[in-house]
């Protein structure tokens, strides 16, 4: 396939479907309520929604700007944890045996009733949210950076030992880089559930507001289209925080979607500085490694 | 003095012996094949002297220096090219000099001149997933050399290659070996590969595994695919087959 054909075919591929299947779900709910003359205290028109959402815009965007920080932040909290707690179980199987079970129970035990012991000990503010998006994404990243260092190559470990690397540089160069596939599907997996775990966090309790404040308010009021107002910005919420993922899975693991390193790595830089400033590199094959000239040069 | 020298090594898993005592003297410069069916000790031998086993008794020297059971000494490659998937063919070419800190501008020249030498050069940033099996091992010798260590052992580097690719990479290890002039191990169950390549053929056998018996490859340098089908070497593989596989059918009776 020519490149220059497949980078017009992915972009059209990557913004045009998507967009076209939207377009077609926002057909279908208008048809729905036309056909079945569904009344607009039920299910508000896509027209009606759209209202709703401009009518309100400055506290929506307010409210989504708040879950948006609940989910950042309890995402990060969650991730820098989780992993902390997979790298010690990794070290010790005593540590994995005691851990284990108790990370296992702790998924067992629905997140509404956490929820509203957290808003008993950490009050109404930011809080218990943070720490219920922390609570849903920890035992994935748990689960999969556990996964990944065991899928290690023993004989990657053993070979850069025995090119003289510490168990430390051994770890950072063979084993960490390795998690990091099993970790982003589990972020990946999580990062919308999380905004649900974010609005659950605001429903249980909240004077700091949120989407899923206004949502609960909307509700009780019958204000359906607010309501869908409220849905449709969570339902974007949740595409950001996914597409957030995905680009900072790119930016970790490039050698994933890509076939060479990118124009600004290390290397490339060095090499089109070398290029243009000093002198070409030897081709003659006198540049052996480690001061050991070949007696062949 | 010889520069790898492996007196009286012996290896015991629990009852079995894997190995019975080993003598094997390789000069410097010198390409000795080690071959022989599965069971035969070939790659205990090979963890022994790359150091990541330990001998029951014996010892391995390099330079005349008691190297047993330290790694590092020797630079050696696995029919798993083992490269890290996410570092480009450059920065695993340089990976010995990224486990002692920052790789310097120094030590990525020189990485870059032995993949431009070695038909690598248009490679230099790509990952590992977008080479060809043979490339990747390539890449995975270049990283041996880049290690700068006088010994190399290789271990069945190429087992995985399909017969064509297989023959490429011979001789192109036989143009690396006649320029850079280390001294190479190498380990196959290949019979054609390993007089192809190698100065001498050890053939190792099974039960205890043990060395049979060391050949002479006096065929002349550098070699071309001719080679493969002259009287000698017809003679030579006729021998060591002879040595493998009458001993099997000794062994059946």
């Amino acid at each position: 396939m020519p490149p220059e054909r497949t980078w017009k075919d992915s972009i059209a591929l990557q913004i045009g479907a998507p967009l076209a299947s939207f377009a077609l779900l926002v057909g279908v709910w208008a048809l729905v309520i036309e056909l079945f003359d569904i009344p607009g205290y039920v299910l508000p028109t896509p027209t009606a929604t759209f209202d709703a959402i401009t009518g309100d815009w400055s506290t929506l965007i307010e409210g989504a700007w708040i879950t948006f920080k609940e989910f950042v932040f309890g995402f990060v909290a969650g991730v820098l944890v989780g992993f902390a707690c997979a790298l010690a179980m990794a070290q010790s199987r005593l540590v994995q045996r005691a851990l284990y079970p108790v990370l296992i129970a702790s998924q067992a035990v629905p997140i509404i009733a956490i929820a509203a012991a957290l808003v008993i000990w950490l009050g109404f503010g930011l809080a218990p949210k943070v720490v219920i998006v922390a609570l849903i994404v920890f035992f994935p990243v748990v689960v999969n950076v556990l996964d990944g260092l065991s899928s290690v190559d023993r004989d990657m470990v053993n070979l850069v030992r025995a090119m003289g690397a510490s168990r430390l540089r051994a770890f950072r160069t063979v084993e960490l880089p390795a998690t990091y596939t099993p970790m982003f599907s589990a972020l990946k997996l999580s990062a919308t559930f999380s905004v649900t775990g974010a609005v659950i966090g605001e429903w249980t309790a909240s004077t700091s507001g949120g989407l899923g404040a206004y949502l609960l308010q909307a509700n009780s009021r019958l204000n359906t289209p607010a309501t869908f107002a409220a849905i449709v910005l969570l339902a974007a919420l949740g595409l950001i925080a996914f597409l957030c993922v995905v680009a900072v899975e790119r930016w970790l693991t490039p050698w994933r979607t890509r076939s060479a390193a990118r124009r600004w790595s290390r290397s490339r830089r060095w090499q089109a500085r070398t290029r243009s400033g000093a002198p070409a590199v030897r081709a003659d094959g006198g540049a052996v490694a480690g001061g050991q000239p070949p007696t062949t040069a | 003095m010889p520069k790898l020298e492996i007196d009286g090594v012996t290896r015991r898993f629990e009852d079995t012996v894997a190995l019975a005592p080993v003598q094997l003297a390789v000069d410097a410069g010198e390409f000795v094949s080690i071959v022989g069916p599965s069971g035969c000790g070939k790659s205990t031998l090979f963890n022994i002297v790359s150091g990541i086993l330990r001998p029951t008794s014996g010892v391995v020297r390099i330079d005349g220096t008691d190297v047993t059971g330290q790694t590092g000494h020797v630079g050696y490659m696995l029919q798993k090219d083992l490269l890290l998937p996410w570092r480009t063919v450059l920065e695993n070419i340089t990976l010995g000099s990224s486990l002692h800190g920052r790789v310097t501008d120094d030590e990525l020249e020189r990485g870059l001149a032995l993949a431009r030498r070695y038909g690598l050069g248009d490679f230099v940033h790509h990952y590992p997933h977008a080479l060809s099996g043979g490339m990747r091992q390539r890449v995975a010798l270049m990283r041996t050399l880049a290690m700068a260590r006088d010994v190399m052992l290789l271990d069945e580097p190429f087992g995985a290659l399909d017969s064509q690719t297989r023959l490429e990479m011979q001789r192109w290890l036989l143009s690396v070996w006649q320029e850079q002039q280390r001294t190479v191990v190498f380990v196959t169950h290949d019979i054609d590969e390993a007089i192809f390549l190698a100065d001498r053929v050890v053939v190792m056998s099974p039960r205890p595994g043990r060395v049979r018996e060391i050949l002479d490859v006096d065929l002349p340098r550098p070699r071309t695919l001719d080679v493969l089908t002259s009287a000698p070497f017809s003679a030579l593989k006729a021998r060591i087959l002879h040595l493998i596989y009458d001993l099997e059918m000794a062994d059946a009776a």
